[in-house]
């Protein structure tokens, strides 16, 4: 009887939504990418230019918002779809192509093919995602309303099938619950891999009558952002799988632990909760179920260190965000000393699917032990930077060349690094590694929390292992020795050696001191930071050794072991860019009209190099920066 | 409820009750095992210092001792190659943040620093990592004491006794990381904090941070 | 830092209304010292010794966290606060040149506030547009693919520099 009442207040839920929605069908709607990544290529601003344009041409058009498609490369974007014509996706927008779309498409009925870089239904025309290298590759779970709702509005999510899984969910009941999720072999999304099923299950059968459910979205990675553009893009999801996590476990309250950084994010989770609670989605005897479960935002204030579950409790506390030795684990012992579920905000993200379909379809999905899909957001040097979903088990060199579209300008791919700060980075002789928890812990880097930037030939391999060093070495908490100290001498190596100050020995050093930090250290911030230095002495031995024993950078990257040089038989004696490009006065006219650097002045600052234009290329970078006097004295 | 149990360390047979952590029953048993950070009152250890390592039968990784709750029939080596290692690389990696100049500290010859390196034959100077030259200022305006962080090994000890025992709430950690030092509010003199100069965190300090003047 | 005139006043009014909007508990401790900031600009220490009366804390115990998390600020910002990406990306693409850039330009360390208090630099770790790396955010505003030139262009709008150059011109 109860399960009736709850189906039914589901269904009473989504016919007012559809009802709502309705009124967008048979009208031209143009969606408009405002997460954080359209918005700082200008989404705003491009939200308002058509409604400027329309409403100038005194059209009719509703303009709305949606979250990130994951093509970031192209943004600003826009979806518009007009009744007769497949819904049509427009990248790099600028006011003039507005005005375009909006007086050829809008008004008339050019759709101006010529910029339309997808289709998003099937049809006759035009090319949808499944056309491309990337579609063929990409399967979307998680991923699959992101760009293609408006996440402000709770109905669109409930029009497509939203919170169907609570309602589901409600009435298996939480024994079922848990049994679906242990059987869908769901491991965690936040870097360990570890079974969802498990942690669960141990906070289910903890003692105590008060229990929570956290959700980390910290997401400290230098180079990640696939939860932020979920939770700004796909909010209720998140909130779907936390409320289903909360019963199951029998957690009467939630969290969602979220860095500062992502004020647009906080936005639009606020909103979402409060919308969830208007609706009986959240707070007392949900959905009529006699479920009851609230949820709170958390701000966190900034310190890589509290992604770790104790280090994260201890500032919820109002401490300092210091790891503890565990056990006990958080699901005996989390906050306020609690049974507390704490998960990743994509593992959550796979639960309202789980539940839906069924761990057998979870299980069709990936590779046996590592079902489902892999998120990482992809940047450095590829063609198509962006958030990308694809089946574990895929390869790399599919993901980097296929759905990435390769390396831009020619370049020639060096390496990846995969898993940031904790994780390393793999040459081209891994690039056909399967993408698993399993595989990529092997080949010394791990899945991580889904940073993927791709590295170039103009990449230095010392470098990036000296920025990832920096990096934990700012964020190590202090409290143990292994990682206080240990990483501050691993990262004054490195600095050394980047400045063509290093020794052999000093390679040595650095591999001992990683071994004992990964054993010694209390956390898995000190745990995992050597990782980048592990990898990289693995598989680009010989960049090391040219910067201890020849000065030189073979990127041609680190600042003191380069010059900038200026080829005078490629230099144009007439032009002058170079000159006022530099912001130092390093580059005077010589008596014979050639341009010459002052190597003392020079701050390698790369503006010379950048401005000679590309008839010249006159300018050129040598390492080590000895041989430029050789070559001024060749001339 | 604690329970009498039978574990080795070392070899030899201990009887014991549950409940207990390994370190302790070691260090009451005389067998010396490192330690910096270890509260024998502490329920949740601090386990920061890294000094403690021991093998396990069993156990794939050295463990810290002073988090290790003894197990029936469980066989401890408190001396291996591993733990001798880390023991080692945690000990330099201390003593390179450490002003040494053991002649002039008041707290020669009673300093766990120096103990830890008779024990273990290890040298306070190390020859493979460098010493980290930094310079902090003294605070000697308390009436019978001083604190020179750059002493510090940043064990937490004063901290709890002074929280725990002498509940003034005057000595705490500010900042992060390599950062991270012993301070009171604002970085102000202790006489000027909430220090009640009772010196029980003086005598909980296991090196010369804190210590008594001439 | 010594208070200018006034400004003891300034955070007394606000500190205290801040607190009454929060229960007196630790677990508030990281949302007050937020709220603190985003009204003040920064935490002085008497608004720390407040906070710790109020939420019955040893000071030293408000001072830890207010130094551990990279979010709070002991010093009062600069009007223009001027934030350099230093993510994976960002750093890869020549983030250090414009933090070096920045530097060179103002006259002041990361970290640091220029003495008329307009100008303030600090580095943040990836604001998710890496795609239009190098970034750097003024207040809100991100500015992508941001070269030494850039640099100077930005600084020229908030006229934090004069343009030397045309300067020299003239003469
Ligand atoms: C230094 C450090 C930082 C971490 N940062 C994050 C993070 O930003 N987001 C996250 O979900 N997990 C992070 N983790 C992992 C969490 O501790 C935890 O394993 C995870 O949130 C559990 O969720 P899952 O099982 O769903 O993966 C971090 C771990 C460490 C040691
Ligand atoms: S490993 Fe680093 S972050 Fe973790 S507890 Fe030790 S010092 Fe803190
Ligand atoms: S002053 Fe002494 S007791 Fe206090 S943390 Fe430092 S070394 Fe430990
Ligand atoms: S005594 Fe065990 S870690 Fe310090
Ligand atoms: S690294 Fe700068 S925005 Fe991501």
């Amino acid at each position: 009887m109860n399960s009736t009442a709850i189906e039914n207040n589901y269904n009473k839920l989504k016919a007012r939504a559809e009802k709502n929605l309705g009124s967008l069908e048979n009208k031209t709607v143009i969606w408009v990418g405002t997460a954080t990544c359209g918005r700082a290529a200008g989404a705003v601003e491009i939200k308002k230019f058509f409604e400027e344009e329309l409403q100038n041409n005194d059209l009719e058009a509703q303009v709305l918002e949606t979250g990130c498609m994951g093509h970031c490369y192209a943004d600003p974007m826009a979806i518009i779809s007009k009744p007769g014509f497949p819904p049509l996706c427009y990248g790099y927008l600028d006011e003039g192509l507005v005005k375009r779309l909006v007086q050829d498409f809008i008004k008339g009925d050019d759709p101006c093919y010529e910029y339309a870089l997808v289709a998003l239904e099937p049809n006759d025309i035009f090319p949808t995602f499944e056309d491309f290298p990337r579609g063929l590759h990409e399967e979307k779970i998680i991923l699959e309303h992101c760009g293609f709702i408006d996440p402000e509005q709770i109905d669109h999510y409930l029009a497509t099938d939203g919170y169907a899984a609570l309602a589901r969910a409600l009435m298996m009941g939480p024994d079922k619950i848990m049994e679906e999720i242990n059987n869908s072999n769901l491991r965690g999304r936040g870097g360990a891999g570890f079974p969802a099923g498990l942690k669960w299950e141990a906070t289910k059968k903890a003692e105590g009558d008060i229990k929570y459910v956290i959700c980390n979205a910290d997401e400290g990675d230098p180079g990640a952002f696939m939860d932020r553009s979920i939770l700004e893009s796909d909010p209720h999801l998140v909130l779907e799988g936390m409320i289903i996590c909360a019963y199951a476990v029998g957690a009467s309250k939630g969290y969602f632990y979220i860095r500062s950084e992502y004020p647009q994010a906080i936005k639009q989770l606020k909103r979402s909760i409060k919308q969830a609670n208007e609706m009986g989605l959240l707070g007392k005897s949900i959905l009529g179920s006699g479920f009851d479960f609230d949820l709170e935002v958390f701000v966190g204030a900034g310190a890589f260190v509290c992604g770790e579950g104790s280090a994260l409790i201890n500032s919820m506390e109002g401490k300092m965000g210091m790891p503890e030795h565990k056990p006990p684990r958080l699901a005996v012992q989390g906050f306020r000393n609690r049974p507390t579920a704490l998960n990743n905000v994509k593992t959550l993200c796979y639960v309202p699917y789980i539940i839906s379909k069924g761990a057998d379809w979870f299980n069709s999905i990936g590779t046996p032990g590592n079902p489902g899909t892999a998120v990482f957001a992809l940047a450095g040097k590829v063609a198509n930077a962006g958030i990308v979903e694809v089946p574990m088990g895929t390869t790399l060199r599919h993901l980097i060349f296929e759905v990435g579209e390769g390396i831009p300008r020619d370049k020639a791919f060096k390496a990846v690094q995969i898993g940031g700060p904790s994780g390393g980075c793999l040459p081209e002789s891994a690039l056909d590694i399967p993408i698993d928890f399993d595989s990529l812990q092997e080949a010394g880097a791990i899945m991580g929390s889904g940073g993927m930037v791709v590295l170039d030939e103009d990449d230095c391999m010392v470098r990036i292992a000296r920025f990832f060093l920096t990096f934990t070495q700012q964020e190590s908490c202090g409290k143990c020795t292994f990682c206080r100290l240990g990483t501050k001498h691993m990262l004054d190596i490195l600095t050394a050696i980047t400045r063509g100050e290093g020794e052999m020995e000093s390679l040595e050093l650095l591999s001992e001191l990683s071994e004992d930090i990964k054993v010694g250290s209390l956390c898995n911030l000190g745990k995992t930071a050597p990782n980048p230095i592990l990898t990289t002495l693995r598989y680009f031995y010989d960049e090391y050794k040219a910067h201890i024993e020849e000065k030189r950078c073979p990127a041609l990257m680190c600042p003191e072991l380069i010059a900038y040089f200026i080829a005078p038989q490629k230099c144009s004696k007439l032009c002058n860019v170079c000159v006022g490009s530099c912001p130092v006065e390093a580059i005077y006219n010589r008596d014979d009209g050639l341009k010459a650097i002052d190597q003392e002045k020079c701050v390698k600052c790369d503006n010379c190099l950048k401005a000679c234009p590309t008839d010249y290329n006159a300018v050129i970078k040598v390492s080590p920066p000895h041989l430029v006097k050789e070559m001024e004295e060749a001339m | 409820m604690s329970e009498k149990i039978t574990i080795t360390i070392d070899g030899k047979e201990i009887t014991t009750d549950t409940e207990k952590k390994l370190l302790w029953v070691a260090l009451d048993n005389d067998i010396y095992i490192p330690n910096l950070c270890a509260i024998r009152e502490e329920e949740r250890p601090y386990a920061g210092c890294r000094l403690c390592f021991v093998e396990i039968e069993g156990l794939e990784e050295p463990v810290t001792s002073c988090t290790q709750p003894v197990t029936e029939g469980m066989v401890v080596k408190t001396r291996t190659p591993q733990v001798d290692r880390l023991v080692k690389t945690s000990f330099e990696l201390l003593l390179s943040d450490h002003r040494l100049q053991c002649n002039k500290c008041p707290k020669n010859k009673a300093c766990e620093l120096q103990k830890i390196a008779r024990e273990r034959k290890l040298k306070l100077k190390s020859k493979r990592i460098k010493h980290l030259e930094r310079t902090f200022q003294i605070d000697d305006s308390p009436e019978s004491f001083a604190l020179d962080p750059s002493r510090c090994v940043l064990c937490n000890r004063c901290v709890w006794v002074d929280r725990n025992v002498a509940k003034a709430g005057c000595l705490g950690f500010s900042y992060r990381g390599i950062n991270r030092i012993i301070t009171t509010f604002n970085n102000v003199e202790l006489t000027k904090s909430a220090c009640t100069q009772c010196t029980l965190c003086v005598e909980a300090c296991p090196v010369g941070a804190l210590y008594f003047k001439e | 830092m010594e208070l200018l005139e006034g400004e003891k006043e300034v955070i007394v009014n606000y500190v205290e209304g801040i607190l009454e909007e929060f229960d007196p508990v630790q677990e508030n401790l990281v949302p007050i010292l937020q709220e603190v900031q985003e009204r003040l600009g920064y935490i002085p220490a008497l608004a720390m010794e407040m906070i710790a009366t109020a939420l019955d804390l040893p000071p030293v115990d408000v001072y830890g966290p207010a130094t551990f998390y990279n979010q709070f600020r002991l010093v009062p910002p600069g009007k223009y606060q001027f934030k350099v990406c230093m993510g994976t990306a960002c750093y890869m693409a020549g983030g250090q040149i414009a933090l070096d850039s920045f530097e060179r330009r103002l006259n002041i360390k990361e970290g640091e506030t220029t003495p008329d208090r307009e100008f303030g630099l600090e580095h943040v770790t990836c604001v998710g547009c890496c795609t239009l790396a190098p970034v750097v955010m003024v207040g809100d505003q991100v500015e992508g693919h941001v070269t030494p030139t850039r640099v100077d262009g930005i600084l020229l709008a908030y006229d934090a520099i004069t343009d030397e150059k045309e300067n020299e011109g003239d003469k």
